[in-house]
């Protein structure tokens, strides 16, 4: 898959953004995102390309703006990201309930 | 003061997803109370609860779904529904003459666990984009009034598990003083993680299994009981000026007559027979009542040793002879603690009792116990009963004692 393609199952999948509305020139505030989706859209793209973007805003007006970039972290950087691991709960196991004296709720 | 009605109710709670169902599922003293069957369940002492049948998928766009913390789910769907019975949005009532009230001890804690599980349970670097906007415990208050264009007073209220009854008895001042003409006031709770669990399950405060029948576990005023089960859910109403709704036609279901608050500074957990009798006093004059015309009582009730003796204690003082003769019901036997919206569930419960005449059961009390001596209605409903009022307790950590009466519609 190429990266728009990929880029297009984000907005599809996540945004139900129409296929033919997604094209290069797109700006991506015209694709039902808001300021706040558009950073969900960053943390979806990292995911999906297993890198990091850099903390500093990223000028991604397109979805043209959006292919580009990516394509340039993707060539300057091996892809870094660790694979998620499933979270485990790590707290020690409880104490018997009778061992201690009731408390009020 | 304004007299203020209640015109319209919304509930999910593990009873039921509305008001009737919870009611007819408490009435029949059916016990929501489960084992968890989640794989951490099994590290816990107490792996009990109650929990809600509830997909947000089938309420929420996906977009949006993303920015909702279960709790936050809860507390629009439940608010839709009061707000459809009320016919709130079509009452004329100018934005600003609108608030929202919402009580929440533990806000989105699901989404706070599971960016501390990444973090520190599996050493991950990435955490949902949107924690803080999911966790943060006013964010369920805030989608609310977004939902229905409210813009004066939007107030969240964590004050454990009075958080509820002290939001409603918030918003009932704020309508009866004519500072907002309608409020959308209530509590949600969605505690039901791991790390809570294990938090309450280290307090040493939760119930243990009954081994015949889990569902039987929370045993509210007996002398075997033994704690508290946690549960989540929502509940919301929607609370009017009662002449204006009566004018315009609103369904009205009941009134809320009174609220008191106290502090106990004693101790920061025990709970203290002087700060519940302060908050019992203060809500019968609030509502211009005396104590011998409350017919019935929605207990705080959980079934730990602490609560239900010092509760049952101030009833004798604030009632004196006659608490005897008043019924006395502890639904959370059934639908378990939801905290921060323990007092709203159980205020719509007491609205229910009004509108039928039927005292619910505290259900699993087979013996009380030697400190409690009062008519708890046990282990089964009594019908055709005349109940014009209602007193609805919640008792907290941290010491907030709320008290609220309901009215019966005239």
């Amino acid at each position: 898959m190429t990266t728009l393609e990929r880029l297009e199952k984000i907005l599809e999948e996540r945004y139900h953004v129409p296929a033919d509305r997604i094209t290069l020139d797109a700006p991506i505030d015209t694709l039902g995102l808001d300021s706040l989706g558009t950073t969900e859209l960053l943390f979806f793209i990292e995911e999906e390309f297993e890198i990091t973007l850099p903390y500093e805003p990223v000028s991604m007006r397109t979805v043209g703006d959006a292919v580009h970039y990516i394509d340039e972290v993707l060539a300057t950087r091996p892809p870094g990201a660790p694979p998620r691991r499933e979270p485990t709960p790590t707290a020690a196991e409880g104490v018997p309930l009778e061992a201690s004296p009731e408390r009020p709720a | 003061m304004r007299r203020v009605a209640v015109t319209g109710i919304g509930v999910l709670s593990p009873l039921g997803n509305t008001v009737d169902d919870a009611f007819e599922n408490a009435a029949s003293g059916r016990s929501a109370i489960r084992r968890l069957e989640t794989p951490w369940a099994k590290r816990l002492s107490s792996p009990l609860a109650a929990c809600v049948k509830f997909e947000g998928e089938a309420h929420f766009e996906p977009p949006r779904l993303r920015m909702l913390d279960r709790v936050s789910q809860f507390a629009v769907v439940a608010a839709r529904q009061a707000m459809a019975e009320a016919r709130g949005e079509h009452s004329g009532i100018e934005p600003d003459r609108m608030g929202v009230f919402l009580g929440t001890g533990m806000g989105g804690a699901l989404t706070t666990d599971d960016g501390y599980s990444v973090l520190y349970g599996s050493g991950g670097e990435r955490i949902n984009p949107f924690t803080v906007l999911l966790a943060m415990n006013n964010a369920a208050a805030a989608w609310v009034g977004a939902e229905f264009g409210v813009t004066g007073p939007n107030l969240t209220y964590s004050t454990a598990c009075s958080s509820a009854a002290v939001a409603i008895g918030e918003a009932w001042s704020r309508v009866a003083r004519g500072d907002l003409d309608l409020a959308i006031a209530g509590g949600a709770e969605s505690p039901l993680s791991y790390g809570t669990l294990k938090a309450w399950d280290a307090l040493h405060t939760l119930a243990r299994e009954d081994s015949n029948d889990v569902s039987t576990s929370c045993k509210p005023f007996a002398g075997d009981r033994c704690g508290m089960v946690l549960a989540e859910g929502a509940a919301l109403f929607v609370l009017e000026d009662l002449e204006r709704a009566a004018a315009r036609g609103a369904p009205i279901r009941g009134e809320l007559a009174g609220f008191g608050v106290t502090t106990d500074l004693g101790h920061i957990t025990r709970p203290s027979v002087a700060g519940q009798v302060t908050a019992m006093r203060s809500a019968l004059h609030s509502a211009g009542l005396r104590a011998d015309e409350i017919d019935h009582i929605n207990a705080h009730g959980t079934g730990t040793q602490a609560n239900d003796g010092v509760e049952t204690a101030a009833i004798k003082e604030v009632f004196g002879e006659r608490a005897y003769a008043i019924p006395v019901s502890a639904t959370k036997s059934m639908h378990g603690h939801l905290l921060g919206a323990t007092g709203a569930l159980e205020l719509a419960l007491a609205f229910g009792t009004l509108e039928r005449g039927v005292l619910l059961p505290t259900m699993h009390l087979k013996v009380p116990a030697p400190d409690c001596d009062l008519d708890y209605v046990p282990n089964a409903a009594r019908r055709g009963v005349t109940v014009r009022t209602v007193m609805s307790s919640s008792f907290a950590f941290g010491g907030t004692n709320a008290v609220l009466i309901a009215r019966a519609a005239h």
